[in-house]
């Protein structure tokens, strides 16, 4: 009987490992066949030798037909997503702070209206926005990556919530000390929801680095398309090059597996207090 | 304390002033416009862009696109994901592990999943040979329309499950112990127990999961952006792909604006029929 048990549970975790390989499959996939040599990108699975032609090229490449945009493009992700998010997770702790811990006439009202925002069609804003931010004279520059994506109302709601459950006696008693309210948000209240703020700020950062619409259509020029944008939108004009492709891929999505999976320690946890909202 | 309060939410009311008020009041005036983006002149043409956007095919195309992908999404997301879940809850050790794992497609760029999944599926890749074992032909992926709409599903299927799986995950670990021991003295097998009580007692998973999943199908842009181009003949044609297409390339503004909105009311009337479906089962169960 315990030798059945121990069968069955030796066949649970081989299925456990056999579903996650096919799950991160298209990951592994799109590693091997960068480090491929080009004879064999896109014609076997596995490849007989590993080289990093396809990076080289795709940084350095005097082939190339558009003149190394790739560095740019990369460069142009990292500034609009780390500026965007830091913005937003900022903006986010400030003001759940302010609608958590400080009661004030229209708090409830400013709330019920971020509630509102959150199941709010965003569709309908796209045109509108663009247009506005079109106004504004940004077309064709950070800002308009940058200023209309500073804020979540998602990230204000997580934080609103959580920063509830915080005890008051704990603000009360700083503020006794003499702490200002900008003491009291990063010193206190940020540091004692570090499980949410490394979820937020991860969902946040994904969600930025892989924007494809709003960054395809706010911006024309080559120079200044994010690494997800270039790589939609350059695919046509590379097919002779399947394999600087699959290295633009995987530098695409490597960071935020690195992020990731150094912070999973955390992840359990935090994952839970936001999808318990 | 209240100047205080007002002072920390001043970036949220400057910000929804700019980029919630002002283009929610654009919108409701550009709908009624024949605007082109370009042109100074701009009429008001009353209801004409929704008259004209409920008689055009292409409009209709990503109405029924929409129901098609859910079609296939809705039962694959939520068997894989509730078999992932499920497989998780039961093992003895592990499962921090195996839940960051499966999370992991969640994390990938629909770009590079859609590049990706172009070279699987080539005609000449390297796992053309299994697909000619096992149909006999190597299938024309993109150039079927069920095909098509079955691999743009698989895809955002693929994505989704890890992340619903967590939601199932943590309705299982809900579940108080005792249930199933006193199901277990009665004598009860897995399927009695698996729907019995498993299945019921996750209502609330179910609940979130399924209205996150139907709002998806009408929010689908980057796959058959990058893959379909919305074909063959419009089956993968979803309501993003027009706005985008309208707005963006037609440079009809008013026209994508009138889109936007009845994309706005058809997912919320869809939410709203599944929310009380959803509401019926959950009575039956005994939930309010």
């Amino acid at each position: 009987m315990n030798r059945r048990k121990a069968t069955f549970t030796g066949l649970k975790y081989a299925a456990a490992v056999i579903l996650l390989l096919i799950s991160i499959f298209p990951y592994i996939y799109m590693v091997l066949q960068s480090l491929a040599p080009w004879d064999q990108v896109n014609k076997v699975f596995i490849p007989s030798r590993l080289t990093l032609r396809s990076y080289i090229w795709l940084f350095t490449g005097t082939e190339a037909l558009v003149a190394k945009p790739w560095l740019r493009a990369f460069l142009n992700s990292v500034i609009v997503s780390v500026s965007s998010t830091s913005l937003m997770v900022l903006s986010a702790a400030i003001i759940g702070y302010a609608l958590a811990k400080l009661p004030f006439r229209g708090g409830a009202f400013v709330y019920n209206f971020i509630l509102f925002q959150m199941f709010y069609p965003a569709v309908i804003l796209l045109i509108p926005t663009f247009l506005l931010v079109k106004a504004f004279g940004w077309f064709n520059t950070y800002w308009a990556m940058i200023v209309p994506k500073a804020m979540s109302v998602w990230a204000i709601f997580m934080y609103t919530s959580f920063f509830k459950s915080v005890p008051q006696e704990i603000i009360d008693s700083a503020r006794v000390d003499g702490a200002s309210e900008w003491r009291i948000i990063f010193r206190i209240m940020v540091p004692l929801s570090k499980s949410i703020t490394i979820i937020v700020a991860l969902f946040l950062f994904m969600a930025r680095w892989e924007e494809l619409l709003w960054d395809l259509v706010v911006v024309q020029d080559t120079s200044m398309r994010t690494l997800n944008v270039l790589l939609a939108t350059i695919q046509s004009s590379y097919n002779p090059y399947p394999g600087p492709l699959y290295a633009a891929a995987t530098i695409l999505t490597l960071p935020i597996l690195l992020v990731f999976l150094a912070f999973s320690r955390h992840f359990s946890q935090g994952i839970r207090l936001v999808l318990g909202k | 304390m209240e100047v205080r309060g007002w002072i920390l939410t001043s970036p949220y009311l400057l910000y929804s002033l700019v980029f919630f008020a002002i283009p929610l009041a654009w919108s409701l005036w550009l709908v009624f416009t024949n605007w082109n983006l370009i042109s100074p002149r701009i009429d008001f043409v009353g209801l004409d862009n929704f008259v004209r956007a409920f008689k055009s095919a292409r409009v209709h195309a990503a109405f029924f696109s929409a129901y098609r992908i859910m079609g296939f999404f809705l039962p694959m997301v939520l068997v894989q994901s509730l078999a992932v879940a499920l497989l998780i809850n039961s093992l003895p050790w592990g499962r921090a592990f195996f839940s960051v794992g499966f999370f992991m497609p969640y994390l990938a760029s629909g770009v590079a999943v859609a590049l990706v999944v172009r070279g699987i599926l080539a005609y000449n890749s390297p796992a053309a040979p299994i697909f000619k074992a096992l149909f006999g032909t190597i299938p024309n992926w993109f150039g079927h329309p069920v095909l098509a709409v079955f691999i743009i599903s698989l895809l955002i299927a693929w994505k989704f499950s890890g992340y619903y799986a967590l939601i199932f995950l943590a309705g299982l670990q809900s579940i108080p112990h005792e249930l199933y021991e006193a199901a277990e003295l009665d004598g009860a097998r897995f399927f009695t127990k698996l729907f019995r009580i498993t299945l019921p007692m996750l209502y609330p998973a179910f609940y979130t999961v399924l209205i996150m999943a139907v709002g998806l199908c009408f929010a689908i842009f980057t796959e058959p952006f990058m893959l379909t181009g919305g074909g063959p003949g419009r089956a993968t044609h979803t309501w993003y792909l027009e706005i985008y297409y309208q707005v963006f390339q037609n440079l009809r503004a008013g026209y994508g604006a009138a889109i936007s909105f009845i994309n706005a009311a058809v997912t919320f009337t869809s939410v709203l029929i599944v929310r009380r479906l959803m509401q019926r089962w959950g009575r039956a169960l005994g939930y309010e």
